[in-house]
């Protein structure tokens, strides 16, 4: 891969409820990432600590410099969609100390559905809702179901338990997303992480 | 897959605009259109009016923005284009109205943009949603609405 084809490295967003599997979904893509030969580094976002940046460092997925850690103090969306220069700084110090980075992974705190990121942030964000909070919620219009580049329906594997339609919850979010992807996983299993990690080739990385 | 990277130049500078007009003529110029709910992105995969797929990035310090010249050679040219953002414009009847509708706009986190005394709000869907949360305001004639034309 040439330089040129690598630059500047591809910073995607994760967002999403509290709870619906994001920290999950970014241990999952790590090492389907890494085998790809993916050069890669994570920002998670908390409110008042680093705890979902020290899940990922202690994971032995990947190098524990390679993940930065931004505290937002306030609501989470303050800092990936307002101000994001908290994120824009960190993926920048991720950028100088490992020059030869791609991708970026960018989670957010667990917030509400009407948390989106900034264009200033990220090339490419998705936001990530799980079967377990109802399959209400893409009727619900939030801006993150709506807006995002690609919508994540994690814990399938739950569908059974809580009583959710899940072929009638994708038609539905499919309906208000206007064309755009919508893809399912089990971060359990890793069940549909591949589907993502090729839509990532394909839309920022430029691999395929 | 056409990888292309960095901006080489501006379809309004007066040099390339020759360069790029006499393309046009041959057949040869092709555009790419972002969307402007896009704007700010550094990568992006986009296909051109004719067809050809388009990888694109810039480096953080510029900016994807449009006439952006993605690729200029002797036989083709490639163009960025920027969609235009619908506005909804909205003028307050006096300054506690403005106060009101100003803390609405900041509450719902809607990109806004002024001109003079009106407030213009960028569309990032149906008009009705949006009208739908300022129905007080406007019911109550504390906003005039002048439509997203
Ligand atoms: N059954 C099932 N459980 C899952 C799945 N994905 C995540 N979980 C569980 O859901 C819980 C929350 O997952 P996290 O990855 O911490 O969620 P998060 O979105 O990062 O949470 P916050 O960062 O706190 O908002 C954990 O107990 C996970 O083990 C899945 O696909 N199926
Ligand atoms: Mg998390």
């Amino acid at each position: 891969m040439s330089a040129v084809s690598t630059r500047p490295a591809a910073r995607v967003g994760i967002g999403g409820p509290v709870g619906s599997g994001k920290t999950a979904l970014v241990e999952r893509l790590i090492p389907a990432l890494m085998r790809r030969g993916v050069d890669l580094a994570v920002i998670t976002n908390d409110l008042v600590t680093a705890e979902d940046a020290e899940r990922v460092r202690r994971s032995g997925l990947i190098d524990p410099a390679r993940v930065a850690a931004v505290e937002a103090g306030a609501c989470p969306h303050t800092v990936i969609r307002e101000d994001p220069t908290l994120n824009i700084e960190a993926a920048a110090a991720l950028e100088r100390q490992f020059p030869g980075v791609e991708l970026i992974l960018l989670e957010s705190g667990g917030d509400n559905l009407a948390s989106t990121f900034s264009r200033d942030l990220t090339d490419f964000w998705m936001f990530v809702i799980d079967v377990a909070g109802g399959d209400d919620i893409p009727r619900k219009r939030g801006p993150g179901v709506i807006r995002s580049d690609l919508l994540v329906v994690n814990k399938v594997d739950l569908a059974p338990y809580v009583g959710v339609d899940l072929p009638r919850m994708l038609a539905e979010a499919r309906a208000v997303r206007g064309g755009r992807p919508v893809l399912t996983t089990n971060c359990r299993t890793g069940e549909g992480v591949d589907a993502i990690v090729q839509q990532l080739e394909r839309e920022v990385l430029f691999r395929q | 897959m056409l990888r292309l990277h960095g901006i080489v130049g501006r379809a309004d500078d007066a040099e390339l605009h020759q360069r790029l007009h006499a393309l046009e003529h041959a057949g040869a110029l092709e555009r790419v259109t972002m969307e402007e709910a896009d704007l700010g992105r550094r990568r992006i995969r986009l296909t051109s009016d004719k067809g050809t797929d388009c990888a694109i990035s810039v480096d953080r310090a510029e900016d994807l923005s449009e006439g952006a010249v993605l690729l200029l050679e002797p036989g083709r040219a490639i163009v960025l284009r920027v969609g235009v953002a619908k506005a909804w414009r909205l003028r307050a009847r006096d300054a506690g109205a403005a106060l009101q509708l100003g803390w609405h706009a900041g509450n719902l986190h809607w990109r806004v943009r002024f001109d003079g005394d009106m407030l213009l709000v960028l569309l990032d869907g149906p008009l009705a949603e949006y009208r739908a949360r300022l129905a007080a305001l406007l019911d109550a004639g504390l906003v005039e609405d002048g439509g997203d034309g």
